[in-house]
């Protein structure tokens, strides 16, 4: 309970520390990552995380409150906010390195998102068999497995659909939800590939194999935890009990895009900082995995089969609904997510790791996850004397402080299922099963009637058995 | 009164001004599902939809989409349950599945749905 009033006590610090209504002078430290070069600006002042909560709570109210205001507008809403933040920095601070680290951070996010959607899109499974609990349980584990192989976005997407259709007779909110919360986040803690986050500590430094080997005692518990309420919950589910015969096959159409879901992984370790011939395309605010990526969402469109692209009812309309809210998200946070450092390296020494878990944890649930983790990297990394910017430095942190390391990847990846912004295919998964019909929980229902009464109950005993007590 | 299966046989097409679809038969709306909307109120004449079972046809008037060709693209549809006019509402094998796909001219293109299609009643 102390570690917890800790670490609320340290998130409310941050933002009076950074002194709400004036810019103290006080300074950030931009990592321009091509350059290695480190660059001094001013912080913004808290007030400036303004517009970033007025699009949490637009993102929040507007499905519910003003619908159709919303759906035409959410563009325009997103935009218009991140331009604020934007000019802020071009006009007062003068900082162009934090708004082109965050475009580049922005382009590789959206295009692995984009292309691993377009790609699956092009995928049909038919799975012809009766939905069962049992069933469902296997599919959420397969899925949580291979989203540590495709991601949990490609995961999600391959999946989502079969998942639906087994349980169209029967299916109701919590199935989605359950799905969002083991395959679209939880199931993705065991390597890079499965969440940005990771991926992010492993361009930094950290070996691809420590995330297997440092968090699946962690991660076994948890999907099982996780499945097994949604084992139970579902077998209360009498609906769709019916004497339709079922032939038990599986159905596998679009093997082409099997290929292109193949070369989106190879191009993720396409990196100047994975492989050293990789060239950079600095300045640009891109390289050449995101180009890789992009190319593959044109020929994955133009190479799928009509019939399959139909059958899936493949539209945009998802993956542009998460390209505008995010250019808003990841515009409006870098305020917050730079006062966020700042206070975490004074308050350093002061930080154990309950509250390095639950700080993680928290921001990442409401904030992209990816940025949240790399900033709470580099305050742990800074509390040992480490710079987040030497590899060796990181990967030797890696090996002698793997709890600190473990808990906020833990979090970063675990709390990604707490709303419906905290990892990007929550909201595709959420927008693709509106479409066929299933009425999903607002924001603040997800919130309230399921991540706050299962998710918090399961994280806070990862925390007493894991993290409770140590560093 | 025309069937929904000589519609079909004979390929009439339902049509679409703006935000108002004609269906060639009559019929009751269960729920439609247009873009992210699930729409199964149809009594306000503010939001949502509402209905009017003519004569000869059926008229629906979709009230937050001004006009359907800029919502609904190539591979998506506008989709409902109904019940074809005289049929037992109450009698679920009565429910029908139909996907509307927005073409040229005017013209929807009616399909009834098949377990391809991923439409939650």
């Amino acid at each position: 309970m102390k570690k917890i009033t800790m670490t609320l006590f340290l998130l409310i610090l941050m933002l009076i520390n950074s002194n709400l209504f004036a810019n103290d002078g006080l300074t950030v430290s931009n990592q321009v990552e091509q350059a290695s070069e480190v660059v001094t600006h001013a912080l913004p002042p808290a007030y400036m995380v303004i517009p970033f909560v007025l699009l949490l709570l637009a993102i929040a109210t507007g499905p519910i409150f003003y619908h159709h205001f919303w759906e035409k507008n959410y563009p325009k809403i997103a935009i218009a906010l991140g331009a604020i933040t934007v000019l802020y920095y071009l006009v007062v601070l003068h900082d162009t390195h934090s708004l082109l680290h965050t475009l580049a951070e922005y382009l590789s996010f959206i295009a692995l998102l984009a292309s691993l959607f377009i790609a699956s899109g092009g995928i049909l499974i038919k799975v012809d068999r009766k939905a069962t609990p049992m069933l469902n349980v296997v599919i959420l584990a397969i899925g949580a497995v291979i989203a540590n192989v495709i991601g949990t976005t490609g995961a999600s997407m391959l999946l989502i659909r079969p998942f639906m259709k087994i349980n169209k007779d029967r299916i109701k909110p919590y199935h989605i939800i359950f799905f969002i919360f083991v395959v679209s986040n939880i199931g993705g803690a065991l390597t890079p590939i499965g969440d940005p986050p990771l991926f992010l500590g492993f361009l930094r430094g950290i070996e691809f194999f420590w995330f297997i080997k440092n968090v699946t005692h962690v991660w076994f518990p948890t999907v099982l935890l996780v499945i097994l309420i949604f084992y139970f919950i579902d077998l209360r589910n009498k609906d769709g009990e019916s004497s339709q015969t079922y032939s038990n096959k599986i159905e596998f159409k679009g093997l082409k895009n099997v290929g292109y879901l193949i070369v989106i992984l190879i191009s993720v370790f396409i990196d100047p900082g994975v492989m050293s011939w990789v060239p950079s395309l600095s300045p640009l605010p891109f390289g050449i995995r995101e180009i890789i990526m992009f190319s593959v969402c044109y020929l994955a469109y133009k190479g799928s089969d009509e019939k399959i692209l139909k059958a899936n009812e493949f539209d945009f309309e998802p993956i542009k609904e998460v390209a505008y809210l995010f250019i808003g998200i990841f515009a409006t946070m870098i305020p917050a997510l730079q006062l966020i450092a700042h206070e975490a390296k004074i308050l350093g020494d002061q930080i154990s790791v309950s509250s390095f878990y639950w700080a993680t944890g928290i921001l990442s649930g409401f904030l992209d996850n990816a940025p949240t983790y790399l900033n709470f990297l580099s305050a742990e990394l800074g509390k040992f004397g480490f710079d987040v910017n030497v590899k060796d430095q990181v990967h030797q942190f890696s090996l002698e402080y793997p709890i600190y390391l473990e808990a906020i990847s833990v979090a970063a990846v675990f709390f990604g299922a707490m709303t419906y912004i905290g990892n990007g295919p929550n909201f595709m998964v959420k927008s693709i099963s509106e479409r066929a019909g299933v009425k999903m929980p607002s924001f603040f229902a997800y919130l309230i009637k399921y991540s706050i009464p299962v998710l918090i109950p399961i994280f806070t005993i990862v925390w007493l058995v894991f993290y409770y007590g140590k560093g | 009164m025309r069937k929904l299966e000589e519609v079909i046989s004979k390929k009439i097409n339902p049509l679409y001004y703006g935000n108002r679809v004609l269906l060639p038969f009559m019929c009751d709306i269960l729920k439609i599902v247009i873009e992210k909307d699930i729409i199964t109120d149809f009594s306000s004449s503010k939001k949502g939809a509402e209905y009017y079972k003519r004569e000869t046809y059926t008229e629906i008037y979709f009230h937050d989409y001004d006009d359907l060709e800029d919502y609904v693209t190539k591979y998506e549809t506008i989709k409902m349950i109904i019940v074809e006019a005289g049929q037992d509402v109450f009698d679920f094998s009565n429910h029908i599945k139909i996907a509307f796909h927005v073409k040229e001219k005017h013209i929807l293109e009616m399909e009834l749905l098949n377990d391809n299609y991923l439409f939650i009643e």
